[in-house]
């Protein structure tokens, strides 16, 4: 099973349809997949963590907590501690009258990254009973469960076992079973605990659901209070064309999900593996230099474990612990995932070569990133000449960046764009099929561009720069660019120095008639 | 003919001082045509000799060096696609190159890679690194002073590609040894370019007027 969910990268879970896992994995078509004659009824246990935000934060001393979130131009709270809960604040309440419920309200910011990270370790853990479990971000989680039923001895025991493993994890989360992906989560945000396994009773269950579950908007949600809706029930007896109309076809199909009368395929949660390993040095090592060897045999140990999964990582990161010193970090990265050790270490010895130790080193600590997997490539097949070649053009670039720095080395790209300067951006480089733009200019334009057009001395009334220009060619008239505040109004011309350079000059059109040298032709 | 002449003249541990009009220089290098008639007829190979160094002597940047070069490069750009991914390498240019007018000429921009490096160790480091990867069709490197080994050891890097590899030095380097195969003194005229070809294998230094002339 553990298997399975590692396989189908990006696999998406279209109802019904557990049979083909190892299939690889059709290009995503959320919507309109038919659901197959005969298959068996799918089972979805939904985890709620309406906790998640006050967890994932440093908790402190006081026994008021709250975090809190920006909702526009308003602070309002995310998530509260039962003692703050018992003082009437909730969700959704503005920072402002919090203070005045509870003065001495012990406030967080909220934290998306911890957030996404911890829903991320749940989902791994998740994995234990099913290879199908898929993250309702910000704080759902969905596990596909019919298939592990014989394997756990029925629905209650697994649920009995989820919920005694979160509460050992610490994890506060609300359970709530359903045939449907959507019904579940619904029912676990309104009423955890609820399990309806039969498709018959889903119907009768959601009906007695508040709107308030679905998280939809708060407009749509007021326009239905304002319509005397208050259940999922009373709100699907209106007219189906009227709700549409009203709220949008999204809600509608998210209602229509819900209750099984529209496919709900869900994008598959695949863990990520990561190397990471440590080794003590045999004595505290004072070079850099005196580091490579152990440095290598990570490296080694890296690329074995990547080799068994035809694997690569893009970014490892090397953490030398110190005594009585704060651990100093060698991050490396490459353009191309890549196992091989020996690349690795060139690219490790560019930086050890400049490195610095603060302190003696006591122990190595390799960490890698994400391991992707990675095509073989073999140099008799055709197009593998130009995978090889591509490799190459991606080794020099981690060369250079290695020594000279992630900034140091930039590519670039044509933007179709009639001021000068905006015609082009810098972009980290990489390997691309060269394309030429359909709309270049006609006029000449220079080889050599100056950052900062530079003012020119005026020579009575003519434009000089070592003598007196002639200007060949012109005007070229570029008046561009006033949507966004850095409009040009400006009359290019080129223009021939004493010395025979050829300038690209230019005089704009109002303000200060000065000249300025904008690019030589070289 | 005599077959013994052949073969000696096919030898390439043989050095001829005045070498044919074949696309190889007499050391048996391939050739790029430079697109510039006049100096294609001046130079030993008849175009700028690929996998060793060139070196241009300015008294200033944007006097026509980047023009000079523009045709082959275009050849190159052209050649590229089927042989995989080339870069064009700029290593530390005084100004920045301006994609758009490259790409007038043919030259994708996604083939440019710009590199800024500072201090000289650098910039040689960067060079011999671009010449070695076997990546890369042209590499652009500019410099001032630089020591004669230094330059050797990007001669050899060279020598294990093909790329077109050019040095842009300020003319007061020109006493300077060099281990370059062509040197060339640019000077900018009110009608156009002369060339000074300082050193192109066994040959004085030729002048070739009006360059980019008819």
């Amino acid at each position: 099973m553990r298997h399975a969910a590692r396989r189908g990268a990006g696999a998406l879970l279209v109802q019904g349809r557990t049979g083909d896992l190892f299939a690889p994995p059709p290009a995503p078509a959320p919507v309109g997949v038919p659901e197959p004659r005969g298959s068996p009824v799918q089972l979805w246990l939904a985890l709620w963590l309406a906790r998640l935000p006050l967890v994932v934060v440093p908790s402190g001393a006081g026994g008021l907590r709250a975090v809190v979130a920006d909702d526009g131009p308003r602070r309002v709270l995310v998530a509260c501690n039962d003692a703050a809960l018992a003082l009437g604040l909730t969700a959704g309440l503005q920072l402002n009258a919090a203070r005045v419920l509870a003065p001495a309200l012990e406030v967080a910011e909220r934290d998306a990254r911890l957030e996404a990270r911890h829903m991320e370790r749940l989902a791994c853990w998740a994995l234990r009973f099913t290879p199908l479990v898929s993250l309702e971000p910000p704080a759902g989680l969905l596990l596909e469960v019919q298939g592990s039923l014989r394997l756990f001895g029925g629905l209650q025991p697994l649920l009995a076992l989820a919920a005694a493993e979160l509460a050992a994890r610490g994890d506060r989360a609300a359970l709530a079973v359903a045939p449907t992906p959507r019904a579940a989560l619904w029912l676990a945000r309104a009423a955890p605990g609820t399990a309806v396994e039969s498709p018959a009773r889903l119907a009768g269950t959601l009906a007695r659901l508040p709107l308030a579950a679905t998280h939809w908007p708060a407009r749509a949600l007021e326009d239905c209070v304002r319509l005397g809706v208050a259940t999922l029930g009373e709100l699907r007896r209106l007219p189906r064309d009227g709700l549409a109309r009203r709220f949008g076809p999204a809600l509608l199909a998210e209602l229509d999900e819900a209750y099984g009368q529209r496919p709900a395929p869900r994008r598959r949660h695949v863990a990520s593996e990561r190397f990471e390993e440590r080794i003590e040095l045999p004595a505290e090592l004072e070079t850099a230099a005196a580091l490579a060897p152990h440095c290598a045999r990570l490296l080694e140990r890296l690329e074995r474990f990547l080799r068994v999964r035809d694997a690569g990582v893009g970014a490892l990161a090397f953490t030398l612990l110190h005594r009585e010193h704060r651990p100093s970090c060698v991050r490396l990265g490459r353009a191309l995932p890549a196992a091989d050790a020996a690349q690795w270490r060139g690219l490790l010895d560019e930086r050890l070569g400049r490195l610095l130790l603060p302190a003696p080193v006591r122990a190595l600590l390799l960490r890698s990133g994400a391991a992707v997997p990675v095509a073989a490539t073999s140099a008799v097949l055709p197009g593998c000449a130009v995978r090889e070649s591509e490799a190459a053009a991606c080794a020099l670039l981690d060369r250079l960046r290695a020594r000279l720095g992630d900034e140091a080395v930039s590519g670039t790209r044509l933007v179709p764009e009639h001021r000068p300067e905006a015609a082009f951006r810098r972009v980290r480089p990489e390997p691309a099929p060269g394309t030429l733009a359909a709309a270049l200019p006609l006029a000449p334009r220079p080889l050599w561009l100056l950052a900062v057009p530079e003012p020119l001395d005026l020579d009575d009334g003519r434009p000089c720069s070592d003598g007196a220009l002639q200007l060949e060619s012109g005007p070229e008239r570029i008046e561009s660019g006033w949507w966004d505040g850095a409009g040009i109004a400006r009359d290019y011309y080129v223009a021939r120095s004493a010395r025979g350079a050829r300038l690209w000059v230019f005089r704009p059109r109002s303000g200060e008639r000065h000249w300025f040298l904008h690019g030589v032709f070289g | 003919m005599n077959v013994a002449l052949d073969a000696l003249l096919a030898s390439s541990a043989l050095w001829r001082a005045h070498g044919g009009t074949e696309a190889a220089d007499p050391a048996g290098r391939a050739c790029l045509p430079t697109g510039w008639p006049k100096l294609d007829a001046k130079l030993p190979g008849g175009g700028w000799p690929l996998g060793t160094l060139i070196e241009f002597l300015l008294p200033g940047t944007g006097i026509g060096e980047l023009s000079l070069l523009l045709p082959a490069l275009a050849r190159l750009a052209a050649a590229a696609p089927a042989a995989g991914h080339c870069w064009l390498v700029w290593i530390a240019p005084p100004h920045a190159p301006y994609p758009p007018a490259f790409a007038q000429h043919g030259i994708h921009a996604e083939r440019l890679l710009f590199v800024t490096a500072g201090r000289t160790p650098d910039r040689l480091w960067a060079i011999e690194q671009a010449l070695r990867s076997g990546s890369c069709a042209a590499v652009f490197g500019w410099l001032d002073a630089a020591d004669d080994r230094w330059l050797r050891r990007l001669k050899l890097a060279a020598a294990t590609g093909q790329a077109l590899a050019v040095l842009f030095r300020p003319l007061r380097r020109r006493a300077a040894a060099s281990p370059a195969s062509l040197r060339l003194v640019l000077e900018p005229t009110p009608a156009g370019l002369d060339l000074w070809l300082l050193k192109s294998r066994g040959r004085g230094p030729i002048r070739v007027h009006d360059a980019f002339g008819p």
